[in-house]
């Protein structure tokens, strides 16, 4: 198997997997009752939850554990006042354009390679805007969103609005599900006062997200009960996933710099494997402002869904747009807001590199891909 | 014309029937192409359509076979001659076939009509159901037998259909599947309204009718026995979802719509759950040649129910013995040796 997808699931590692074992077993007690051995594992969730809060330079109590990014994203949209709007990317994940529906809602648009449009930003930043939510990275395209210049420009409006006597809150959510091992982040520095992490994409277990909350934030609860999560989510903590996730992000520590190096030599290799197709590929945003493990391309006039059950008949497994889309019968949002035709959509795939991918299985893949285009193309036009 | 040069439509619902009619059609030597009839994608409260699944199924089998595999979309039509007729019968206070129907208006009319206008010189479908001759027949296969499903399809799109399953027992085509690797065809089976299985009738039909409380009543006794959210949800025969307690099971024996009450009764042996004479309409006779002199003929009352001897008369089927009665706007297929001679539809 060459695995190619790593922005849709990543393998959790021996050591994450060994790190969450005592807590569904020996340590299977409820953080919140009142003997020692129950403290004891309430210390080691918040020690955790701390860790994993470090990595973004927040305090753990800043946190709220949630089920993953997309129930973070639900629940930063609640911060949201009755008469407020959300702003919203229009190339964001479904988890979030689905979520701001129940609000008042406008979308700004992106340019060719899926960065947002500051000038149209700044035209949208009306004065009942409350909520601006702009993903760290785009997970179709890997394009690297300018958040500290966002939140500068939110930093302004802000003090006009002031100036004008209104006091209508205006915060900044980032999604940063994609990049978390790539990119280092400080929220403090981003100005950023929602942020969205995602234990999945960083070889942690599924189901584990957390939302960060910066001080001043006001959040309706998603879920009521025992006052876990600082009220915002009651429920018995997932230890297990939560010590998962402080175990993965542990791993990628002090290694974006490294990571980004390895990534960035493995996608050159396979673009020029890929250029020499029949088919000319279109490779999809801009190195510039790219994860470095990303590589979307476009094959036009080739089905990318073919595409992928003849890669998987070879075990070369690749994702068109998002897999969501895939399953929801529909074009990719993301490409069409980019004003890519039908043709180049639907002859589009998703590379994403991650911790299963070297020199010599990216390589091994980058001549499939390539025969399998060729032989689509001879198909075709042969 | 030879199977060499011959194009087959097949269409193909992402599950193992269609899938193995892909790869029998293919080693006889058609040229096939595979179509996935998009005829319904939208979700329900809690239930998401799988349409796209199934329609990256079925590509998925057509990638693999190397066979062409285009996506023919139904939907208008089939929200119009399938669910706005189910919708209409329920309504009216009967219980309807939307298979029949969609194989009716459908897959042999519709998909027959385009895949014709686009060079194919066959359809093919993965039922369980034999064409021979022109003739509708019997599927080797008599636990799978669809042909009660096909009665009212036309004349002339049995002629070009091909039904590759035809003499080939379930087990045969899942292990004809597994040779071929097509682990992932290992699915559900698909259906007219596929959705409507897991989720239940009812709770389609509430996305389009308002419940409606009404009284259930014993049917001997008129005495109130309990409540109904609406008449049109319960059919003749059906013993569940009644909200009366304990003791033997109840039986809905009549309904009167106009009152919106549902008689119930305990008695199995209630005169209005039995019958010997089936009252039929829309009766279609695929070739009335075909029907025995003496009008003796096999029946089919539900789908895999067992063949019954029966008279045809004019407009009814009289039994040699008393059967469970069955729900007006169901059908009832015809059957002479192995020969599907059509059906006709119980009237109210």
């Amino acid at each position: 198997m060459i695995y190619l997808d790593h922005a849709a699931a990543t393998p959790v590692s021996d050591k994450v997997l060994k790190a969450m074992k005592p807590f569904m077993t020996d340590d299977f007690f409820n953080p919140s009752s009142a003997y020692l051995p129950a403290a004891r594992v309430r210390g080691m969730y918040e020690d955790a939850k701390n860790k994993i809060a470090n990595f973004i330079g927040a305090k753990g109590n800043d946190l709220v554990i949630t089920s993953g990014a997309t129930e973070a994203n639900m629940l930063a949209c609640t911060a949201v006042s009755k008469t407020g709007k959300i702003l919203v990317l229009e190339t964001e994940h479904a988890s979030v354009l689905e979520n701001v529906k129940k609000y008042k809602y406008s979308t700004v648009k992106a340019d060719k390679t899926g960065l947002i449009n500051l000038t149209d930003l700044k035209a949208k930043l009306t004065d009942d805007v409350e909520l601006v939510s702009v993903s760290l990275a785009n997970n179709e395209l890997g394009t690297i969103q300018p958040l500290a210049e966002i939140s500068q420009i939110l930093k302004e409006v802000r003090l006009s609005r002031l100036k004008k006597g209104i006091t209508t809150q205006l915060l900044l959510h980032s999604d940063a599900s994609q990049g978390l091992a790539l990119i280092e982040l400080n929220v403090a520095r981003l100005g950023v006062d929602l942020m969205t992490l995602n234990a999945a994409k960083v070889c942690g277990p599924k189901g584990v997200g957390a939302l960060y909350v910066g001080h001043g934030v006001r959040l309706n609860p998603v879920s009521m009960g025992g006052g876990q999560e600082r009220g915002l989510r009651a429920g018995t903590e997932n230890i297990a996933g939560v010590v998962g996730f402080a175990t993965a992000i542990d791993a990628v520590k002090g290694h974006s710099t490294a990571a980004r190096k390895k990534y960035t030599t493995l996608v050159k290799s396979l673009k020029s494997e890929l250029e020499k197709a029949k088919v000319e590929p279109i490779f999809l945003g801009t190195p510039k402002h790219q994860l470095a493990n990303f590589l979307p391309v476009s094959f036009p006039g080739l089905d990318a869904e073919r595409l992928i059950f003849m890669l998987e008949e070879k075990e070369v497994y690749v994702s068109t747009g998002a897999a969501c889309s895939a399953s929801k019968g529909e074009p990719s949002h993301v490409l069409r807001a980019i004003g890519l035709s039908s043709k180049e959509i639907a002859g589009s795939l998703r590379i994403s590199l991650g911790v299963l991918n070297n020199e010599s299985n990216v390589k091994e893949a980058g001549k499939i891909i390539r025969e399998v285009v060729d032989k689509e193309y001879a198909r075709l036009y042969d | 014309m030879t199977k060499q040069n011959a194009t087959v439509f097949l269409g193909m619902s992402g599950g193992v029937d269609s899938s193995v009619s892909a790869i029998l059609l293919k080693e006889q030597g058609y040229k096939v192409v595979g179509v996935y009839m998009k005829n319904w994608s939208k979700d329900l409260p809690g239930m998401k359509c799988p349409w796209a699944e199934d329609l990256a199924d079925a590509k998925r089998v057509a990638v693999k076979l190397g066979i062409d595999f285009m996506v023919f979309d139904f939907e208008k039509e089939y929200k119009q001659k399938v669910v706005d007729y189910m919708l209409g019968e329920f309504q009216a206070g009967r219980t309807p076939n939307p298979d029949i129907m969609c194989n009716e208006e459908i897959k042999f009319k519709l998909f027959f009509e385009e895949a014709l206008k686009r060079g194919a010189d066959y359809i093919a479908t993965g039922h369980y159901a034999k064409s021979e001759n022109g003739k509708l027949k019997l599927a080797k296969d008599d636990n799978k037998d669809q042909t009660y499903f096909l009665y009212r399809i036309s004349k002339e799109a049995v002629e070009k259909t091909l039904f590759p399953l035809a003499e080939l027992k379930k087990p045969e085509v899942k292990q004809i599947a597994a040779k071929h690797n097509l682990a992932n065809a290992y699915k559900k089976e698909s259906m007219g309204v596929c959705f409507v299985g897991d989720v239940g009738m009812k709770d389609f039909l509430r996305e389009y009718i308002d419940l409606k409380p009404g009284e259930i009543r014993d049917a001997d006794t008129e005495e109130v026995l309990g409540y109904h959210d609406g008449a049109v949800f319960y059919t003749i025969g059906q013993r569940h979802g009644l909200y009366v307690g304990g003791g033997l099971p109840y039986y809905v024996v009549k309904k009167d719509l106009k009152n919106n009450i549902v008689y119930v009764s305990k008695n199995l042996n209630n005169e209005e759950l039995w019958t010997k004479e089936i009252v039929l309409e829309s009766i279609f006779l695929r070739d009335p040649a075909d029907l025995p002199k003496d009008g003796n003929i096999l029946i089919r009352l539900r789908h895999r129910a067992p063949l019954v001897p029966a008279t045809f008369k004019k407009d009814r089927v009289i039994l040699g013995e008393e059967v469970k009665t069955i729900a007006a706007g169901q059908s009832v297929v015809f059957y002479h040796d192995d020969i599907c001679l059509g059906g006709g539809i119980v009237k109210s």
